[in-house]
């Protein structure tokens, strides 16, 4: 990690996994809270076929030409999704599937058909499957950096409209607001964060790059702004830290390693993020329980206090467990707290403060 | 005579083939409350749409205040039904009333001090200035409508279209709006509200209009809101409609 600084290959693809983790964790926050997760997938594997087509055609690999291509067939594949549920029975779900498989099946056929031919420039397009980061130039990053900044720029000017889109696009268009054009926007966005990290991250899996920093993200905030900042952050440690591990290592992928490293935030967000967080929840959720519980064994004893004339007869944790369940350790923390008393092996007698406490 | 609040002639909105609104006629005067009631899929909301734009109409029109819709913006405030949106959604009380202003204050600014004066004015017209910073997530039913209100308020809007507003809340909200209602016609405003409970129709509202696809009746209350015209509204359950509620 040292060399972080010093090797500018390294600092190329760190800086360049930050880029894409920042746009994609930003963006991707509106498209996981509008629900559209899935969008992420459809565009990102849509657009292998556009890669292949702008290769074929320009006989190029320059990052923008390339990046171009696979935009144009992403965003191609969205508003083929958007017409077939339009104006077919199909839905959404459905349409998503069928587009995806269909550009990427396409996408597979054009790359093995170029692999096939004799001359050597075509090496290294088949990164775009799984992508490699080791493969990252300076040109790439500024291509990235540019295109990104111009996708957060762009969310950032818009920002009250897009909330309006996620949270409630029919008043939106109740105010005058063009929704469905707010909508290809954001969805235009999208496809920019998504391409942008094609190279590195790969179409197979440049979804989870999408949704993963979003999802962690909304665990730890309610507020939608602190959302999309910290969604972002994620996105970029998740892409510095997989694509720095993948350089490292030999023919290591990076695609698969950044979603792991993605991966791992999410599951510490969900076990230990604040009021969302599982784990808090449980630990909340336990102590609620044992208080409930000390506090029945207590309302059981003077129960059964009033039951028998001889009020300082002891009982037996037994009798009391019957009563509520599991009544050892609740007697053990009364008879910490001083509100009962033990009188023999197993018979238990309210003191009394404890009877004044279980009468209160 | 000034012009009515809102005018709609020969109103047709059909999906497919399916005709959803049929030639319908309203005329809602200036300063009224007006219940639109009719059984499931008589196009209740698609009547609220349709005047606000959303949805394109095969025929007719309507006009606000003599004028059509997109002229009128500023002077019509709409409150969705409240089930219409994920209130999980990660955002505050005051910034969900703050979109009321969005309209006015147009592309890409954002709201200042002014539109924020508004937004608490308007919490506490509904009874709910405590709550300007919590979460949406955490609000009960009737609260999350009162916000929908309070968001239609900031608009200081001439006409109210509001869609279920009583859908589901609890009595003290359901008073909070009534009186709300009546403050607003006060004022001069004009409201038309979808409403379900055929038993509060004449002790909310000024006027009805029962609609089931066709327009049935439309007019005063005491002049419309007859068995005759429920039963022609909802068919045969109308005797038990007209006791017990929907």
């Amino acid at each position: 990690m040292l060399d972080l600084f010093d090797d500018y290959t390294l600092r190329t693809v760190a800086l360049g996994s930050a880029a894409l983790g920042i746009t994609s964790g930003a963006l991707g926050t509106f498209a996981v809270l509008r629900r559209q997760s899935l969008l992420g997938d459809a565009i990102s594997h849509a657009a292998l076929p556009g890669v292949a087509i702008a290769f074929l055609l320009t006989g190029s690999k320059a990052p923008l030409v390339l990046v171009a291509g696979a935009a144009l067939a992403g965003f191609a594949g969205t508003l083929l999704v958007m017409g077939v549920t339009r104006t077919t029975r199909i839905k959404y779900d459905s349409a998503l599937g069928i587009v995806l498989s269909v550009f990427f099946g396409f996408g597979l056929v054009l790359l093995t058909f170029i692999q096939r031919r004799p001359d050597a420039s075509q090496a290294g397009l088949d990164r775009f499957l799984f992508g490699q980061a080791a493969g990252l130039l300076q040109r790439d990053l500024v291509t990235m950096a540019v295109l990104g900044g111009i996708a957060l720029a762009a969310m950032l000017l818009v920002w009250k409209e897009l909330k309006l889109l996620a949270f409630d696009p029919d008043y939106g268009a109740s105010l005058g607001f063009p929704m469905r054009a707010l909508d290809v926007l954001l969805t235009s966005l999208l496809v920019i964060a998504i391409v942008i990290g094609l190279q590195t991250v790969g179409v197979v899996l440049m979804a989870a790059m999408v949704i993963a920093p979003a999802a962690a993200a909304r665990q730890w905030t309610d507020r939608l702004g602190f959302a999309v900042a910290l969604a972002a952050a994620f996105g970029a440690l998740a892409g510095v830290a997989g694509s720095v591990l993948s350089s490292e290592a030999e023919r290591l992928p990076t695609g698969p390693t950044i979603v792991l490293c993605a991966t791992a935030i999410v599951i510490v967000s969900l076990l230990a993020a604040g009021r969302r967080g599982l784990l808090w929840r449980e630990l909340r959720g336990r102590r609620d329980r044992r208080r409930l519980r000390v506090a029945a064994v207590l309302a059981d004893l003077i129960a059964l206090e009033q039951q028998h004339p001889d009020a300082h007869r002891g009982h037996s944790a037994a009798v009391l467990s019957v009563m509520s369940g599991g009544a050892l350790p609740s007697l053990q923390v009364l008879e910490r707290r001083g509100y009962v008393r033990r009188l023999g092996e197993d018979e238990w007698v309210l003191t009394e403060t404890g009877r004044a406490e279980a009468e209160r | 005579m000034t012009a009515p609040a809102i005018e709609v002639t020969d109103l047709t909105v059909a999906y497919g083939e399916k005709p959803v609104l049929w030639d319908v006629d309203l005329e809602v005067p200036q300063g009224t409350l007006m219940a639109i009631v009719g059984p499931n899929g008589a196009g209740k909301t698609t009547l609220i749409r349709a005047v606000l734009g959303m949805v394109k109409p095969a025929a007719g029109q309507a006009l606000v205040y003599g004028k059509p819709y997109e002229e009128q913006r500023r002077r019509v405030a709409y409150v969705p039904q409240r089930g219409s949106v994920d209130w999980d959604f990660p955002t505050n009380v005051l910034d969900v009333v703050l979109m009321g202003r969005y309209g006015r204050l147009g592309w890409v600014r954002r709201p200042g001090a002014e539109d924020r004066a508004a937004a608490h004015e308007a919490l506490e017209q509904v009874g709910m200035s405590e709550l300007a910073g919590r979460q949406i997530s955490q609000l009960s039913g009737g609260q999350q409508q009162r916000v929908f209100l309070a968001r239609a308020l900031v608009q200081h809007a001439d006409v109210y279209f509001m869609d279920e507003p009583f859908q589901g809340v609890d009595a003290t909200t359901e008073r909070a709006i009534v009186e709300l209602l009546r403050e607003l016609r006060t004022r001069g405003k004009t409201v038309v509200a979808v409403h379900h409970d055929l038993q509060t129709v004449e002790e909310y509202f000024d006027r009805v209009t029962l609609l089931n696809v066709r327009r049935i009746a439309s007019g005063p209350v005491g002049e419309v809101f007859t068995e005759e015209n429920l039963r022609l509204t909802y068919g045969g359950r109308a005797a038990v409609f007209g006791r017990n509620g929907a």
